[in-house]
């Protein structure tokens, strides 16, 4: 397969405006395309007493375009056989659209309004404002969404980017008005540190001639400043116990800060937490936890590793008379990968499986498109995909064990345990 | 108008063993993958009281050995070759999928053959496994939706066994003996009751040949009893209010639904789309999963323009019997569980009365014929699909459905919605959270 069928590549060119564009090619035989603005606009960049501005921008940003009011657009898309979805993560605001190939210049379009004219109208605030007090109160109120939330501000100094969810608290999303959003909007949505993903069959010529509407359209193009990144300090509180009576469940996290993506470290730590719990059905936690103990349903591991850093955690769910050994299995496992190198048959078995879930993943638009996202984002070469397989098989086993020291760091961890009464 | 479209992948063959397993191949070119999915007509539909979750234990339990391959052997041999693997159970069909590169499809289909009669049932895992199954209902009991949901159905169904939740009773979970679950497996499990749905990147004579070797040779085993419970039409509203930790008042109004194959069906899964803006039948992607939120449906501008809800969607997934139509609404603040239900009265009295309005009908359509277009995807999209529609009717199913859909003309959404949503089967369940963290 030739580099501009095979959805492995991903080119790109950096317009004079700074824009990044980037095309893949979709899967074989399949008759969608998807396509991906990012904007440096996560809620790292929500400024102090104004928590939630990011969040509360990406939730209005489909409401309305130029002259299309929310209903308008929404029909407008619905009728191509588009989606549109956003998405608002500590560093950016993703705005992407899919739909069948043959409707890719309209929704493109579509999508480029949606960018370049949202609405923002006042009335819309104040819709978006409620689904944000009640995505605020299920963070509180489920035990999953809040064990995170509290594990994050265990481990994460104040004012750290990846500390709170981005939802902001209440008085504070009740101080934004249309005005910060749309300044918010102006000073974010720029072409340099934006980026335009597109999977699909036209060539990166082609695509860059579709994106000629995205030219001249920013309100500003210079991409705004890095928010302030204070180190990761060692977690005051170990351990927090959050009594949630009335739930059937406990949530236990246990993890901490840990190294960014462009970290030379980076292949091995995250080949450390496959390991640990990463694999479905492999993984140390699931085999240990589940399969062996059969102590919970779920048990598994995390590593997200972004620009400024990220967490790692170790993760179970299951019944309050169980907490404390489902606790005491995962605190070991998360030491046995620190301590121990991982023996190479374990090592070889759980790379090649994932390594082999790569053509999985590049069976759908969807699955490949984000895939391009990440490589075009995080600024990995174009052909990334191709000799990923070969860079993973070429980690020793030590190597393995000497990033997982230092990307699951814990000295600077902490244990949350959240639901029902009398847990811990 | 335009013409209806085709759904459905570019080659399908079907064809019949022996022993009674229907068998579904279709190939796809340049595809790198290849999905194995066995399709078992047994779900909770066939449970009674006493062994109610035991079609999910059982799926469970498939994972646990057979005698090829020793516990762990089966997802190790899947996940080795890099392959994703899971299963899950319904109401009327248990569902088993592996998605390998292409090279390795003779993996699943080693491990499906050698588990479809033959799966251990080992008494230590059994009650192993119990745990685990309860802690996957008390994960779902942390949230209010799964409370609603098994209370909705045990309103809703006095007869018929969609009374319970999937997972079961917590009662009938503890108690449910090794010797129990192994007779259930060896009566509802077996060629005779099944669908193998191979969809990818292969040779079809090569895996026709390997499927009439490796599954030809199984004993004709494998129950599909029709439930004899039919539920009789409600006489008069139904209605409970659960309290709880939770966010905001959260509603279900609910009303008896046709099954999936009725000829009713097609009018009031327009319903839904108009309501909720969609039906999870003909999008993209696969048929299950939680409904999206469309501002240019009913329930949403209704509900939520008004800021009287958070979110406001419909949800209609035909069964094999006569299920539920479900309208959902998460109140904003403030706003109290009897005004959600007016508003929502409001909107279903207003399409009995005066039905869709031509541009809505024309845009529901567009809707439905663009989701067909794209809604095989993949090897393992189009095996789900081929292997969904199987368990409801014959191959040509789905384009009939997909046709009835695009024909249906405003009078007869009009008079579906009048039948529908009588007062006299009115089901209500509220969530009233009481202030708890």
């Amino acid at each position: 397969m030739t580099p501009r069928a095979d959805p492995r590549w991903v080119e790109r060119s950096t317009r004079a405006d700074g824009l990044t564009i980037a095309r893949q090619a979709p899967p074989p035989s399949v008759e969608s395309f998807a396509a991906t603005f990012i904007a440096p606009a996560g809620h790292a960049y929500d400024p102090d007493g104004k928590e939630g501005l990011a969040a509360l921008t990406s939730l209005l940003l489909p409401s309305g375009a130029g002259r299309r009011d929310r209903r308008v657009l929404a029909r407008e898309i619905d009728r191509l056989g588009g989606a549109l979805a956003v998405r608002c993560e500590p560093e950016t605001i993703e705005l992407s659209i899919r739909g069948p190939t043959s409707a890719l210049e309209r929704l493109l379009a579509l999508l480029a309004d949606v960018v370049f004219e949202p609405r923002l109208g006042a009335s819309d605030l104040e819709r978006v404002r409620r689904q944000l007090f009640e995505r605020q109160r299920r963070e509180r109120t489920q035990p999953d969404s809040r064990a995170e939330l509290e594990l994050f501000r265990s481990i994460f100094p104040q004012g750290h980017p990846y500390r709170e969810s981005g939802s902001g608290t209440r008085s504070s999303v009740e101080r934004i008005g249309p005005t910060e959003v749309r300044r918010f909007h102006r000073d974010h949505f720029t072409s340099e540190g934006g980026y335009l993903v597109i999977t699909a069959p036209p060539s990166l010529d082609r695509v860059e001639r579709l994106a000629g509407q995205w030219r001249g359209r920013f309100a500003r193009e210079r991409a705004p400043a890095s928010p302030s990144v204070p180190p990761a300090r060692p977690a005051r509180d170990r351990r927090r116990t959050i009594e949630m009576p009335g739930r059937s469940q406990v949530e236990i996290r246990y993890g901490g800060s840990t190294i960014a993506r462009s970290d030379e470290r980076f292949d091995a730590a995250e080949l450390a937490n496959e390991v640990l719990g990463g694999r479905p059905l492999l993984s140390r936690l699931f085999q240990r936890i589940r399969e062996r103990g059969g102590l919970a349903y779920h048990s598994s591991s995390e590593f997200e590793a972004m620009r400024w850093g990220g967490h790692w955690l170790a993760q179970a769910g299951t019944g309050s008379d169980r907490t404390e050994r489902v606790l005491v299995l995962l605190t070991a496992e998360v030491e046995r990968i620190r301590n121990h190198s991982v023996p190479d048959r374990e090592l070889d078995r759980v790379r090649e499986s994932w390594i082999g879930s790569l053509p999985l993943a590049l069976d759908t638009t969807t699955g490949a498109h984000a895939l391009a996202v990440d490589v075009v984002y995080h600024g990995l070469e174009g052909d990334h995909m191709v000799h990923w397989p070969a860079r993973l098989r070429a980690i020793p086993s030590r190597t393995v064990r000497d990033a997982a020291v230092d990307a699951m760091d814990t000295s600077r961890s902490a244990v949350v345990v959240a639901g029902p009464t009398q847990v811990g | 108008m335009a013409p209806t479209p085709h759904v459905g992948p570019a080659r399908v063959r079907r064809f019949r063993l022996k022993n009674g397993l229907s068998v579904v191949l279709a190939p796809i070119r340049g595809s790198a993958t290849a999905s194995v999915w066995v399709w078992y007509r047994v779900g909770s539909k066939n449970e009674w009281p006493g062994v109610t979750g035991a079609s999910h234990w059982v799926e469970h339990m498939l994972f646990q050995g057979s005698p090829k391959y020793a516990k762990g052997e089966i997802d190790q041999a899947i996940v080795e070759v890099g392959g994703a693997l899971n299963a899950f159970t319904d109401y009327d069909f248990t569902a088993y999928f592996s998605v390998v590169p292409a090279p390795q499809i003779g993996v699943p289909l080693d491990i499906e053959a050698d588990r479809m009669t033959r799966a251990t049932i080992d008494p230590a895992e059994v009650e192993r496994e119990r745990t685990v199954v309860l802690s996957e209902r008390e994960g779902n009991e942390n949230w209010p939706e799964f409370r609603v949901d098994e209370e909705l159905g045990a309103l809703a169904f006095r007869q018929h066994p969609y009374r319970w939740e999937v997972l079961g009773y917590p009662g009938d979970i503890r108690a449910l003996t090794p010797r129990e679950l192994a007779a259930y497996y060896r009566r509802f499990y077996g060629p005779r009751n099944a669908v193998l749905v191979v969809a990818g990147g292969f040779d079809e004579t090569e895996i026709r040949r390997r499927v009439e070797h490796d599954f030809g040779r199984l004993p004709a085993t494998g129950e599909d009893p029709a439930v004899g419970a039919q539920e009789p039409e409600p006489v008069g509203e139904r209605r409970a209010t659960l309290t709880g930790p939770g966010t905001t008042p959260y509603l279900c109004v609910a009303y008896p639904a046709p099954a999936m194959t009725a000829a009713e069906a097609p009018a009031a899964i327009l319903l839904d789309v108009l309501l909720g803006g969609e039906t999870g039948l003909f999008r993209a992607g696969r048929a299950f999963g939680p409904p999206a939120e469309h501002p240019s449906a009913r329930l949403y501008r209704a509900l939520v323009d008004p800021g009287l809800a958070v979110e406001a969607v419909s949800s209609f997934r035909p069964r094999f019997y006569p299920g539920l139509f479900l309208l959902l609404a998460q109140a904003a603040e403030g706003v109290s569980l009897e005004r959600l239900e007016t508003a929502i009265q409001r909107e279903t009295d207003r399409l009995a009365r005066s039905g869709p309005t031509r541009a809505e009908l024309v845009d529901a359509r567009e809707r439905i014929r663009r989701g067909a277009e794209l809604a095989y995807e993949g090897a393992r999209g189009t095996g789900f699909r081929l292997g969904y529609f199987a368990m409801f009717s014959d191959p040509g199913f789905e384009q009939r459905l997909l046709d009835s859909l695009l024909g249906a003309g405003s009078e007869a959404i009009r008079s579906a919605a009048r039948s529908l949503f009588r007062p006299s089967r009115k089901l209500v369940v509220g969530y009233a959270p009481d202030g708890g963290p």
